[in-house]
């Protein structure tokens, strides 16, 4: 059986400029933190998705110059020939699976921090950041933009040197000096360079032009431009509008073009580049891309968090685009392509939107996924998302205990590492452990695909068993007849208030007004009282969660958190603008500042964060989201026996895992699979060392010159 | 009671994709084995098939079956594998025999009745409830609409057990491992009598291929839609397919 042939489309190889993309498949630029200093970690993760089937891999964001350092944030580098050899093993690789390789090349104009080179910013005109404090810029002069253009022509040398195929010209994320010069909101100059739409246009096509004479045909040129920043401003760009007429202008200089919306930098937009699934569903900016793409002939590719092979060949063959761009799609499966083209559609590990990938980025942290525990990790601990080796000891048998994001993963790992049998039990009546609640959040049913995706791999795991509806004691794991028992059983939230901002419980958090999370989802929301006082210091999804579910039930709700925003986590993963214009609109309240100290009755005490003076506040119910706590208690049991596992022949009990100390959803995922990947080494329990990147010792020491005291 | 459990391995209608196809135990026949179990006595698990066939019969030891016998035959045709049942069950003469009421992937339900036809045994099929009273058997049958049928026969008897009648229990990993130190018993056609090529004749229809229609032989259309603009359509395709 192969792939059903309306799909067919999607594997017509198409012409761009000089190179061939063998089929739509385009992993879009993508942030890894990885850059030009990681270069192995860099190289595997765009090598194996180029193994599973991608037509072209892209780097991340690409500086330049000195002049544009991202830092914190990291960006792949240009900036010399230690660069060109860094990112050539990234091309080598991609060209071995048959891809192309392209860069994105970003000067970050007033954005960037340069906080390596030291650098002063420079921009369009004399406008700040508001994301750098107390920092400003210089305007750039003419000669100052014929060097930035320079800079540019340099590095695309560079990148063809580095055996690139696809020069991307960044113009696009509202985070790229390029777009700033298209942008009224940046661009206030009254020269050429400003004012009319064709003016504003001038760096960005020059540029455009001088990279595309750099790389002389030796390279595919491409542009990543925003057709639409999304802010209804005057100041931002419009996709039937200003966009049509950019890209009329820049045409005859692209081979394709890679459009997006939105952007990640600005606070008005943030995250809308990459929209979350709470938000929006498959190629939710169509139309915006469709009234950009009426413009050019030359070939499009569009990002839409694409996982549906029948929307892909919807969006091609109704000719809104013709290349299917995927970051996140590629990051939860790299072999989405191979899957497609193959029928094995129901192989596909669908992105769940979540964004805790793009939640790493303004952390400075390496790449992970929820769905995918193997992203990241594929040059470091040598994990193939696809592959997995027959395990030493596969002769045993192996006891998981509870079905939740880390057992159903280690369950599946260890059924593909050939274990002899392998029982994953649960004392609930379906799969999914925490996510059974947590996918049945307000917007949050596309995490369901958690569960669902690792449904599929258990039901075809013929030496997998999945037990529901079945709690074990520790009398019946010692009794079971597993040589190995994982135990994987979760964990709940504190009902005593104990939180991280006091490192204390709250006292009259026992009364029968106050809630937990479970009790409020349990309760559909239909907990006692009007007034609802959400108490959050766990700072992501939880709160929103339980806001949206009271509001939904009738409630009138105040979210009270010390932090200084609501949901700090959600600015990383680009949901909180969003988040907190929508829940204001529906009626919330949300203080921030503030601790809740004690509950009596309907009376709330607490104080400012940096005040003791004392405040009080009323609410009927009080829902307490602030921080979990692992159930272990099985598995304390069980490790408090040894002289009965030995009777009992159970060589090892490990633990995974919220039943650990509960973390993101991504690290129980990772956890789970961690142990399974290694469940044959000699200390399973402890993690292997993973490969570091280490920039070597210098060869000799510098001398530090001069005289003075 | 002695009660020989039959039961047949099936193919994964869900995965007809896989290479080689899924196999597994017939949902019905672990009710029929739980209900077996649930009598008391000695319970044997049999079926007709080809040696990959023993892991359903690992799965009723592991479950709590006292022996399993396999008819080492590959043939599909429910009136063949009633022929070769019936004389194993001739053998070992049970006090009852039980069966699931149908098979997952051939779905004929054929083979129940015609065992109760070779033995000249009575037969009672989509049973909800059995209950041993005396050397009765009653039974709930399941008829149409939710309404049930009380039953009782005299045994030996051949009854064919619906879902839900019970709740199997899910063997741990101890009842596998004992299970795997349990011997298997293996029966030829030639030891029950049966003359094999005159077997082969009678065999009748045989699986040879498992497949799924390809999604281009679909005749299946999805109408989108709010409910008036789907009723529209509906009434477009019928107008189009009946004559005035």
């Amino acid at each position: 059986v192969g792939r059903d042939p309306r799909h067919d489309i999607l594997f017509e190889p198409i012409q761009i400029g000089p190179k061939t993309l063998r089929n739509r498949f385009y992993q879009a630029p993508h942030c890894t933190s990885f850059g030009s200093d990681v270069p192995g970690a860099q190289a595997y993760i765009r090598a194996v998705k180029a193994e599973g089937g991608w037509a072209a891999v892209n780097t991340e964001f690409c500086s330049v110059h000195p002049s544009s350092d991202s830092l914190p944030l990291v960006s792949a580098r240009l900036w010399d020939e230690a660069d060109v050899e860094r990112l050539s093993l990234m091309t080598e690789l991609a060209h071995e699976h048959g891809a192309l390789a392209g860069v994105e090349l970003w000067h970050g104009g007033c954005v960037v921090g340069n906080l390596e080179s030291r650098l002063p910013a420079r921009s369009v005109s004399q406008m700040t950041d508001e994301s750098l404090y107390s920092s400003s810029c210089y305007e750039l002069d003419k000669a100052g933009i014929r060097e930035i253009q320079r800079f540019y022509v340099d590095a695309a040398k560079r990148a063809v040197s580095a055996g690139f195929d696809i020069v991307n010209v960044h113009g696009a994320e509202c985070g790229a000096i390029t777009q700033h010069f298209l942008m009224a909101k940046f661009n206030r100059r009254i020269d050429e360079y400003g004012g009319s739409l064709e003016n504003r246009s001038r760096f960005w096509v020059e540029t455009i032009e001088r990279v595309r004479e750099a790389v002389d045909g030796q390279a595919a040129v491409t542009a990543r431009l925003c057709v639409d920043t999304l802010n209804d401003s005057p100041l931002g760009i419009r996709a039937g509008e200003e966009a049509y007429g950019f890209i009329q202008l820049a045409d005859p200089y692209v081979d394709f073009w890679d459009l997006q919306v939105g952007g990640w930098v600005a606070a008005e937009w943030a995250g809308d580049d990459v929209v979350a699934s709470r938000f929006a569903g498959e190629f939710s900016h169509r139309e915006m891309i469709a009234a950009a793409s009426a413009a050019t002939e030359k070939p499009v590719a569009a990002v839409g968090r694409f996982t549906n092979p029948d929307t892909m060949a919807e969006a091609i063959s109704s000719g809104d685009i013709d290349i299917i761009a995927a970051a996140r799609p590629s990051i939860a499966d790299p072999y989405l392509p191979a899957k497609i083209e193959a029928g094995r559609y129901d192989e596909i590990r669908e992105c769940i939107g979540c964004n805790v990938c793009a939640s790493r980025f303004p952390q400075a942290a390496p790449i992970i996924c929820t769905q995918n525990a193997t992203l990241g990790e594929e040059y470091r601990r040598g994990w193939h998302p696809e592959r997995f080796t027959q395990a030493q000891n596969a002769d045993r048998d192996v006891l998981v205990v509870g079905a939740g994001p880390a057992g159903m993963e280690c369950a599946v790992v260890l059924g593909k590492r050939g274990m002899r049998r392998v029982h994953l039990v649960d004392a609930a009546s379906e799969i999914g452990g925490c996510m059974r609640r947590i996918a049945a959040y307000p917007n949050l049913g596309e995490w369901g695909r958690l569960t669902q995706y690792r449904q599929v791999q258990l039901d075809k795991l013929d030496n997998v068993e999945v037990i529901l509806d079945t709690r074990l004691e520790a009398d019946d794991v010692f009794e079971y007849g597993a040589e190995i028992v994982v135990i994987a059983t979760g964990s709940r939230w504190r009902a005593d208030g104990m939180n991280g901002p006091t490192q204390s419980t709250i006292p009259g958090a026992e009364a029968d007004n106050v809630f937990t999370p479970e009790e409020v989802f349990d309760a559909g929301g239909s907990i006692a009282g009007d007034h609802v006082v959400v108490y959050d210091t766990d700072g992501y999804f939880t709160a929103v969660a339980m806001a949206q579910m009271l509001m939904g039930a009738g409630k009138r709700v105040t979210l009270l958190t010390p932090f200084p925003n609501l949901s700090p986590y959600m600015f990383l993963t680009g949901e909180a603008f969003r988040v907190n214009r929508e829940l204001r609109a529906e009626g919330a309240e949300i203080i921030t500042n503030h601790a809740l100290l004690e509950i009596e009755g309907t009376t709330l005490r607490g104080c400012h964060a940096f005040s003791p003076a004392p405040l009080e506040w009323s609410a009927d119910s009080v829902v307490l989201v602030t921080q979990r706590e692992p159930i272990d208690r099985l598995y304390h049991a069980l490790k408090a026996a040894p002289d009965r596992l030995a009777a009992e022949e159970i060589e090892a009990v490990y633990r995974i895992g919220d039943c650990v100390a509960p973390r993101l959803i991504a690290d129980c995922v990772f956890d789970g699979h961690r142990l399974a990947r290694e469940i044959d080494s000699d200390d399973p329990a402890t993690p292997l060392p993973y490969r570091r990147e280490l920039t070597p010792l210098p060869a000799t020491l510098p001398d530090l010159v001069g005289s003075g005291a | 009671v002695k009660t020989v459990v039959a039961v047949k391995q099936v193919a994964d209608l869900d995965d007809l994709d896989g290479e080689p196809v899924r196999k597994r135990i017939n949902e019905w026949d672990l009710f029929a084995l739980q209900a077996a179990l649930d009598l008391g006595g000695e319970v044997v698990a049999v079926t007709v098939g080809d040696p990959g066939t023993e892991e359903v019969l690992l799965q009723c030891l592991a479950r709590g079956a006292e022996r399993a016998v396999r008819i080492d035959a590959s043939v599909a045709d429910p009136l063949a594998v009633a022929r070769l049942l019936a004389a194993l069950i001739e053998r070992e003469s049970p006090d009852l025999v039980l069966c699931g009421t149908q098979s997952s992937d051939a779905a004929n339900g054929a083979v129940p009745a015609a065992v109760a036809g070779q033995l000249d045994l009575a037969r009672v099929a989509v049973v909800r409830g059995l209950r041993l009273v005396d050397d009765r058997l009653e039974l709930d049958r399941e008829l149409e609409g939710g309404l049930m049928e009380q039953v009782s026969v005299a045994l030996p008897a051949v009854v064919s057990v619906q879902t839900g009648i019970n709740h199997p229990t899910q063997p741990n990993l101890r009842a596998f491992k004992r299970a795997d130190k349990t011997p298997r018993e293996t029966i030829t056609p030639q030891q029950l009598g049966f003359d094999v090529a005159e077997l082969e004749a009678a065999a009748g229809a045989r699986v040879r291929r498992l497949v799924r229609p390809g999604a281009g032989e679909s005749r299946a259309t999805m109408l989108d839609g709010d409910p008036a603009e789907v009723a529209e359509r509906i009434w477009e395709i019928i107008g189009a397919r009946v004559p005035a």
